[in-house]
């Protein structure tokens, strides 16, 4: 429950018009249909004592506290379970029921202990409350069994388990069950001897994924934060955004001063709906990290040691060194990276200072590596570079494809939502060569599992494709209505060759024809078809022909324009989506407008007062490319870590080194850092005001709930900067950037801090069309008018198992560790994953004399690398997996530079490789402990990384 | 060849009918049936012999005894001192009115031909060319009430389940029998399995539900082992799967094991545990005839109520509710059981007194001593004193006693019986079986455990009574299902009628 | 930059477009595509490995989309 409190009405809002009328002693309320008497009764201004109920989980029925007499009805039902029927009149309190409800009462507290003045939960009790409530003076049972000296448990760094405080309500059993989906937990034993468990284990060794539901469930101190053990109840609250994932969790910073106590999922989310997962519900103790540098700091050579300097002389030398390097090398020479873990008002800054005070259009985001072809296929196809529905769209859903996406690790929100509704009957496709968690857990079970051989996405939606049209399940008249004629008839023709087959393609892909075609009979049949994909898609040499395969499958099944359908990129990042929208591709200004066209230049010309460059900057790996060949000399990067999270570190190294000036500005010195000159200490997501985008284009605020620790927000930063080139840029807050933003972006017309202070939320096309934003997209009509079919055939990919690589190795992350681990390898979500291993098959594992948790070497045709071995049946043989959160695991030594045709997006999840015992570490790895302590060394006063 | 019975049944069983059994399959000339159990418990294993005079039945028997009984001329019938007479004359068998264990005893349980030939799968038949909506008319006109218990009309709960649309619904046999005392479930899945099977099969053609599970306690194996090959052999001779007895309707029946829980006998815990997860009881409404198993509307029914379905519609539901009195309708099978000199299953009509039964039929306490308390209706039911026992066993009648029928047990208790003890037991059995989800019987029950062994040892007992009756009040008005709500009702009536045994 | 890097991204453009049973709107694709992602001293590179080795190493569609950027 929420420190600061906020209402409860005990059990959940049922959807539809109020129209039942009940009598709550004498207020007279209305209500929808289905509505507990318990909810009515909470509108109607009267709380009945309950212990059990709470409006996230639906009635349960077992505290027996919420009695009430109905007229005409015998006995005393209770309020949660009983729902409203038209005339009813109900009495809450009498005589009889408070009699009731003290026995019910004197017996909770007959085994509960008496130590409420020292218990966490002092001031913030539902126990401690109703007891009030009730009247309770007295407990006549002594002497009798009690579960008071249980023992607690405290193996989960996030939160402690105290049975002795328990009350059985059930609430965290439900909360797991219901909210987050694990079924971690348990009632074990019965009558009085039934307690709470995570399956007769300690919380940490058990299925709990410590999403913190059940935490935030509990009614007394049972389930406790132990932040909260430790600093007592908060004061104050600041609702705000979780800066991981794409999901754009919602969240109240629970607070005492600039201290944060706890931050709680906020059940007004919008993508959340008061859910959460370990990362944004515990992992934020990083902002407060010793690592944390907060000075700027400069350097003549990155063997030199670093100097402590003020703002003013860091940015007047950065400003300085970019001006130096154009003179001498030219104007291109330079250019900026702006960061999805960032506000959008940072990231429009950066583009803004690259474009108009650096003028050239050398600008990239780290999207470049995970959804640029999510953008570029999109927008081939449907109009638009960003998802079709909302998170909520799901719920109309009744088939899921889940595609290169793993949500229960790297969307769990949504992950939690996708399998209420899998559970509530529908249909799960996944396509992955992972057994991810999805394919089989409790009560989920996918009715197919694609398990496609890496690198032949393109192959299998192909053949997914060919058989709902050669089977004439094609939904002639949607696509008749809704998109290109010619270019249909084209498509039409060309993936009904029997080439696209799914037994031609069985020899590809691997996954049999049978499958196949029962998969595209599903998705085809189903009232709604709902598409989601991850980085699977993206990060291939067909990266975006697989987006617009998709995309030709959800127009050709007619899945596109209304509730429980679409196209769903889920996105990495915490901000990818607003990066984009941003103007952060070289080749695009804000709202996704070609730098080529001039009118649109013309306006940002002046908009700025600057004159936009016509041309397409550098992508990301341009510019490593450029820097290597000694074209491009310096770069700010703005919270990312390319060192670490590129492919091929070693030639991404070398780029970095060819730079006469690295400007990082970052919370950590991470791995780009050691590279640096001038480092710039950035500002945490606690410490600004912002806005972040999330996968639904749904924009969510940021709100600062403690000052910078380095006295500057990054955009105030990037503004300074800015200034030193002689381009002031004059914004007093964050609103006045985003005031900007949607004067110039037609998407972004309507958008406004007072708006999102209203509303909450908002998602993007937000403008005179549609002034509360829009949830679903291309409803009537596509945005780019008719929907395109694109032809895509399966090119496989150059990057080929041979006798020396016979293994392919694809990456990916995990629950609790984010991206290169910055953040999360500063919290104690290194409990659960402290290293990366390589998963192999028993198979290939045996064959090479490897046992689980061996050392193995791990080489592709571009570098080595030593880690530990998983063995394990999850990945097929064949194939090996890693995921790339420690930066010493080098994941990213061995993946190569092949990548997306059209967006240069790396090809992460295919490299031949081999794998073998080893003994040490690889020489690479050697080099990168020696340069960390190398660089930890010429850190002022000694200080060094934890 | 001679035709000699010998019960398989699991109480006869216990008491060496197998062995019995083998004795005499060493005789050519025996031609041995295992049929179900008659009833008679006391004079288990009862075998009888098929004469021309009609069956003639010896008891109880022991494997030793066979090589004299064949010498005394068994088989013709010949006189022995175990032999009991004609089974039919027995008094006990015939002041009985055998509707729904009509057949229980008499024919070989998994015989189909034998079931059909005593009447068995007309009911289906009669079914079968009504209506459905005329199917339930009778079931509701019959008046009969649900037989484990609770004693809801069947009708009003089937018509519930007609009513509600639904693309699939369920019939549910409650077969988790779990009354202390009681019996009559077991003794008719193992002595007449297709009678319920075809009860079942019923209700599913008359509420439109294609599927049903019979969920059985796992006390029961024979029980299982029986059902598990009547509903083969119903399934084969095409009563059951898609086109049932050729009617164009299907009906699919699965045999469910429970796993040792005395509250899955509660219909919702049921529901539960039959779909996998943790038996506890489920908040109503919604009834599980609008939602019950995965959310489907669902009849739940007890054995005995199903098992008296198929006499209904083959007799008409007037013939069955011309038995009874007032709002207690048909027949009723009360299992007479504890400190009695002839247990067994007693089928009658409601309305006969608690006297008859334990006196006339029991013959009094087995001890010899006198009748001090009579419990009916399972281990949660009230106990009467000596002084009660013309109350007529009707549903009515035991309500304005303050007692119910529950599912039809009566335990006898001489007056050695310590009601300290009994009251003690019932909040233990209720501390013990308790699912723990609701507060008023997890922690009540045992609170009511500890009042009573502090009251007994009390110095002021009144206090400790005081706080007891309060707290049977909060466990009655405020538990969740009947477990708890009952559970007052044999501690209060022993402290109401017995207030010496707790110093009070 | 790295010529034979450049080579392989354009024949992987150049690979995409061979679908397309149009040859003219093929060759424009590719054109397009390096005309509206490539910065320019990446495809000033291209033409140059192009006039220096006579473009061997690139698909004929790919050479066409050159010969077509640099009309």
């Amino acid at each position: 429950m929420y420190s600061v409190k906020e209402p409860d009405h005990g059990t959940p809002a049922r959807q539809g018009e109020a129209t039942v009328t009940v009598t709550i002693d004498g207020h007279a309320v209305t209500v929808p249909p289905g509505t507990s008497v318990m909810r009515a009764a909470s509108l109607a201004g009267v709380q009945v004592p309950k212990l059990c109920a709470t409006d996230t989980l639906e009635a349960f029925g077992s505290c027996r506290l919420c009695l009430v007499e109905i007229e005409g009805r015998r006995g005393y039902p209770a309020s949660c379970t009983t729902t409203v029927a038209p005339g009813m009149k109900v009495r809450t309190q009498t005589p009889k029921l408070a009699q009731l409800r003290r026995g019910v009462m004197e017996l909770y507290i007959s085994d509960h202990p008496l130590d409420c003045l020292t218990c966490t939960a002092n001031g913030n009790c539902e126990l401690q409350e109703q007891a009030g409530v009730v009247g309770l003076r007295e407990v006549r049972y002594q002497g009798g069994a009690t579960h008071t000296d249980a023992a607690k448990d405290t193996s989960n760094p996030y939160f402690v388990f105290d049975p002795a405080k328990c009350i059985v309500c059930s609430r965290c059993v439900r909360a797991c069950e219901d909210l987050q989906g694990t079924f971690a937990l348990t009632v074990l034993g019965r009558g009085f001897d039934s307690v709470i468990s995570p399956g007769k284990t300690a919380f940490l060794s058990s299925e709990c994924v410590s999403c913190g539901a059940c935490v935030q469930a509990c009614p007394t101190a049972t389930l406790t934060e132990k932040s909260l053990v430790a600093h007592g109840q908060p004061d104050h609250v600041v609702k705000t955004t979780c800066a991981y994932c794409g999901v754009g969790c919602s969240f109240r910073a629970e607070l005492k001063g600039d201290q944060v106590v706890r931050m709680v999922p906020d059940k007004d989310g919008g993508a959340n709906h008061g859910h959460s997962c370990v990362k944004g519900r515990f992992a934020w103790g990083y902002a407060t990290h010793a690592d944390r540098i907060t000075t700027p700091m400069i350097r003549r050579s990155i063997h030199d040691p670093w100097q402590v300097v003020t703002w003013d002389e860091a940015i007047a030398h950065a400003a300085a060194e970019i001006r130096r390097i154009q003179a001498t090398y030219g104007r291109d020479a330079v250019g900026g990276i702006t960061s999805s873990r960032c506000t959008n008002e940072e990231t429009y800054l950066v583009q803004k200072l690259v474009r108009a005070a650096f003028g050239t259009n050398n600008v990239d985001t780290c999207a470049r590596v995970c959804h640029s072809p999510t953008g570029y296929g999109l927008k081939q196809t449907l109009g638009e570079s960003a998802g079709t529905q909302d998170f909520d769209s799901v719920d109309d859903a009744d088939c899921v494809v889940v595609i290169g996406a793993n949500p229960t690790d790297a969307h769990p929100v949504f992950a939690s939502h996708l399998k209420q509704r899998l559970r509530q009957g529908a249909k799960l496709i996944v396509i992955d060569p992972r057994v991810i968690d999805l394919v089989r857990g409790p009560h989920v079970e996918a009715a197919y599992h694609l398990q496609l051989r890496p690198g032949t996405n393109v192959a299998v939606i192909n053949a997914l494709a060919h058989v709902i049209v050669t089977e004439g399940l094609a939904k002639e008249d949607f696509v008749r209505a809704r998109c290109e004629g010619p270019a249909y008839e084209t498509w039409k023709a060309f993936i009904s060759d029997p080439r696209h087959a799914p037994e031609a393609m069985e020899a590809h892909t691997g996954v049999p024809a049978a499958a196949i075609r029962g998969a595209a009979r599903l998705y085809a049949s189903v009232p709604n078809g709902a598409i989601y994909y991850g980085l699977g898609v993206t990060e291939h040499s067909q990266g975006s022909t697989m987006v617009m395969g998709i995309a030709n499958l959800a127009m050709v099944t007619g899945n596109l324009g209304r509730r429980g359908v679409g196209v769903n990129p889920l996105r990495g990042q915490n901000n990818v989506q607003g990066s984009c929208d941003m103007g952060s591709f070289p080749h695009e200004l804000p709202g996704y407008r070609h730098v080529s066209d001039p009118a649109v230049r013309a306006l940002f010309d002046a908009a700025w007062g600057v004159t936009v460059q016509p041309e397409p900057g550098l992508r990301i790996p341009n510019m490593f490319d450029a820097a290597v060949d000694g074209s491009f000399k310096a770069l700010y990067v703005q919270g990312e870590d390319v060192a670490q999270s590129d492919p091929d570190t070693q030639h991404v190294a070398r780029a970095l080194e060819s730079l006469e000036c690295l400007i990082v500005q970052d919370l950590f010195l991470n791995e780009t850092a050691k590279y640096a000159h001038v480092f710039l200490p950035g500002a945490s997501f606690l410490e600004k005001d912002g806005t972040f985008t999330n996968a639904e284009r749904r924009i969510n605020r940021v709100r600062k709930v403690m000052e910078p620790k380095a006295g500057k927000a990054d955009w105030e930063a990037t503004c300074a900067l800015a200034a030193a080139l002689g381009y002031p840029m004059h914004y007093d807050h964050p609103s006045q950037i985003m005031d900007e933003i949607a004067r110039l972006t037609p998407t972004f017309t309507g958008v406004s801090y007072a708006k999102l202070d209203r509303l909450g939320s908002l998602q993007w096309p937000c403008n005179d069309a549609a002034p509360d934003g829009t949830p679903t997209m291309h409803v009537d009509r596509f945005v780019r008018g008719q929907g395109r079919f694109m032809l895509t055939e399966y090119v496989p990919t150059d990057e080929r198992t041979t006798r020396k690589f016979p293994l392919l190795l694809t990456t990916g992350r995990i629950l609790t560790q984010y991206n290169v681990g910055a953040q999360t390898r500063r919290t104690d979500n290194v409990a659960w994953h402290a290293e990366d291993r390589l998963e192999i098959h028993p198979a290939d594992a045996e064959l090479r004399g490897i046992a689980d948790g061996a050392t193995v070497e791990l080489e592709s045709r571009v570098g080595k690398t030593v880690l530990r071995a998983h063995v394990t049946e999850r990945i097929q043989p064949g194939v090996v997996y890693t995921t790339f959160h420690h930066p010493g695991s080098g994941a990213n030594v061995v993946t190569t530079d092949n990548s997306d045709w059209a967006t240069n997006c790396p090809e992460y999840k295919v490299t031949a490789v081999q794998v073998r015992p080893a003994t040490q570490p690889s020489e690479w790895q050697a080099r990168f402990h020696a340069q960390a302590a190398e660089q930890l060394g010429l850190l002022p006063r000694g200080r060094e990384e934890a | 060849m001679t035709r000699v019975y010998v019960p398989r049944d699991a109480a006869a069983r216990s008491v060496g009918a197998d062995a019995v059994a083998r004795a005499l399959a060493a005789d050519p000339r025996v031609q041995l049936v295992r049929n179900g159990s008659r009833g008679l418990l006391w004079l288990e294993p009862m075998i009888e012999v098929e004469t021309a005079a009609g069956r003639v039945a010896y008891g109880p028997v022991a494997a030793a005894d066979v090589p004299a009984l064949l010498a005394a001329g068994l088989l013709d019938g010949g006189d022995h001192p175990l032999r009991l007479g004609l089974t039919e004359a027995l008094p006990y068998l015939a002041r009985q009115t055998r509707l729904t264990f009509a057949r229980c005893g008499v024919i070989d349980p998994l015989d189909l031909d034998a079931y059909r030939a005593h009447g068995g799968m007309r009911g289906l038949a009669a079914a079968i060319a009504l209506a459905p909506a005329e199917v339930v008319a009778q079931v509701t006109r019959s008046g009969l009430r649900g037989r484990g218990g609770a004693a809801f009309p069947a009708g009003v709960k089937w018509q519930t389940v007609l009513d509600t649309p639904a693309p699939q619904k369920y019939v549910v046999c409650n077969a988790d029998e779990g009354d202390s005392g009681t019996f009559s479930d077991r003794m008719l899945m193992e002595g007449d399995p297709f009678v319920l099977i075809e009860g079942m099969i019923i209700a599913g053609l008359a509420v439109g539900a294609t599927r049903g599970f019979i969920y059985l306690r796992s006390e029961y194996p024979d029980a299982a082992r029986t059902l598990g090959e009547a509903i083969a052999r119903a399934a084969a001779a095409g009563y059951l799967g898609d086109d049932v007895a050729g009617s164009g309707r299907a009906f699919h029946l699965e045999l469910r094991i429970g796993a040792g829980s005395y509250v899955c006998g509660e219909e919702t815990a049921l529901l539960e545990s039959l779909e996998g997860k943790r038996g506890v009881v489920r908040p109503r409404p919604p009834v599980p005839a609008v939602a019950g198993l995965l959310g489907a509307p669902t009849i739940v029914n007890n054995v005995g109520t199903l098992a008296s379905v198929p006499v209904i519609l083959d007799r008409g539901a007037d013939a069955y509710a011309a038995l009874g009195v007032g709002r207690s309708r048909g027949t009723i099978a009360f299992q007479l059981g504890g400190n009695v000199a002839r247990g067994g299953l007693v089928e009658a009509p409601p309305g006969l007194t608690v006297r008859e039964l334990v006196h006339d039929f029991g013959g009094g306490t087995a001890s010899g001593r006198p009748v001090r308390a009579v419990q009916v209706g399972g281990p949660l039911g009230a106990y009467l004193p000596a002084s009660a026992l013309d109350v007529a066993l009707d549903y009515e009648a035991l309500a304005a006693r303050g007692a119910l029928l529950g599912h039809g047990g009566v335990v006898v208790f001489d007056d050695t019986v310590d009601m300290a003890k009994m009251a003690r037991f019932a909040l233990e059995f209720c501390a013990i079986e308790s699912c723990g989800k609701c507060t008023p019987c997890r922690i009540g029950a045992r609170r009511g455990v500890e009042l009573v062994d502090q009251l007994v040892k009390s110095k002021r007992p009144a206090d400790e009574a005081a706080v007891l009756r309060e707290l049977c009040d909060t466990m009655t008005h405020a538990s969740l299902c009947a477990l708890g709500g009952m559970t007052a009702y044999p501690v209060e009536s022993a402290l109401r009628h017995f207030p010496e045994d707790f110093g009070l | 930059m790295d010529a034979r890097k450049l080579v392989k991204m354009a024949n992987d453009i150049a690979r995409f477009f061979e679908a397309e049973p149009d040859r003219a709107a093929a060759v424009a694709g590719v054109a397009g595509h390096l005309q509206r992602f490539w910065e320019p001293r990446m495809r000033k590179a291209l033409l140059a490995h192009v006039e220096a080795t006579g473009g061997a190493d690139l698909r004929p569609l790919t050479l066409d989309a050159v010969q077509a950027l640099r009309g």
